[in-house]
């Protein structure tokens, strides 16, 4: 099978603060990135000539063979562990936020860019829109440090996804539309096309969108909350 | 609120013992003090602060649900 790839350049003022954004953006481990730094920078003269850093971060998604086999399944035990503690932490952090609502917990499908099987969890209840937050900012941390907890419990990384009342997927539906409406528009006027600053999780739904159309390319602009995904039309060879 | 800071807190350092939230109360504020053993300590803030904020985000829920007005601040042993 050919080893296939998948990319994304970011550009900070550092390599450091490049890695950690790409880390975040790709929601992978930063072992399993490789890091190419095309633009060390400058620091100018004077402030002046200052250049960001360019790094492009590549995901290997399939393991090269020479590798020892990886425990890619876990057990049964575990497995059904797994999804025990994610629904037990969940109620209680809303418990604990005096929030009522009902949760199920199970294991997602195989999310093909990232080989990592996330913990589905499903909250639904009345009202729960102070649980989303502005831009989905709670749903994010609910989620971040669910991920934590699990993660630690389980003495392993884990991938978890929460959804609220069925947020998620119509964000993630609307973002898709999006992403392919402004491809089209950039590939039609030949121009580089922004999109509204978004959180690293939106920003990773748009890149994963358009990784497999030649005719865009992808990255991200800017720094922290105004960061934004910028869809640059490629010449055709 | 102290209980979910304490609960958070508790479920991510390697040693809970040293894991203690005191309350300071202020009319309608809510002041939270969160310290951990030295060597947790990065594991409460996270890379640039991104566990204390996840903390603070779920904590204004909390206190919302209660009428007041919340702050959490992670402090060094002392």
């Amino acid at each position: 099978m050919p080893e296939m790839r998948t990319s994304l350049e970011v550009i900070a003022p550092s390599v450091e603060e490049a890695i950690a954004q790409g880390v975040e953006e790709l929601g992978l481990p930063e072992d399993e990135l490789e890091v190419e730094v095309l633009d060390e920078g400058s620091k100018g003269f004077l402030g002046l000539g200052t250049r960001q850093v360019r790094v492009r971060l590549t995901v290997r998604i399939e393991e090269p063979p020479e590798e020892a086999p990886r425990v890619e399944v876990p057990p049964e035990m575990d497995d059904e562990e797994a999804v025990r503690i994610a629904h037990e932490t969940v109620e209680e952090l809303l418990h604990l936020m005096s929030i009522q609502a009902k949760v199920a917990a199970q294991w997602g499908e195989l999310d093909p860019p990232g080989k990592i099987r996330p913990l589905l969890i499903d909250i639904r209840g009345d009202d729960l829109s102070i649980l989303i937050g502005r831009r989905g900012e709670t749903l994010t941390a609910l989620q971040y440090i669910t991920r934590l907890i699990v993660g630690k419990e389980l003495k392993r990384p884990v991938a978890v996804v929460i959804d609220i009342e069925g947020y998620r997927a119509r964000r993630e539906g609307q973002l898709r539309r999006l992403a392919r409406r402004i491809a089209e528009q950039a590939i039609e006027t030949g121009r580089t096309m922004s999109l509204e600053p978004m959180p690293a999780n939106e920003r990773r739904i748009i890149h994963v969108e358009l990784k497999d159309n030649p005719k865009v390319e992808t990255i991200s602009v800017g720094e922290g909350n105004h960061r934004k995904v910028t869809v640059i039309p490629q010449q055709e060879q | 609120m102290k209980s979910l800071v304490e609960f958070i807190a508790k479920s991510l350092v390697d040693d809970p013992t040293e894991v203690v939230v005191t309350e300071r109360h202020r009319q309608k504020d809510v002041l939270l003090l969160l310290t951990v053993a030295e060597e947790d300590m990065g594991r409460v803030i996270g890379r640039n602060g991104r566990v204390a904020s996840a903390m603070r985000t779920l904590l204004r829920v909390a206190a919302s649900r209660q009428g007041v007005r919340t702050s959490l601040d992670i402090v060094e042993r002392g």
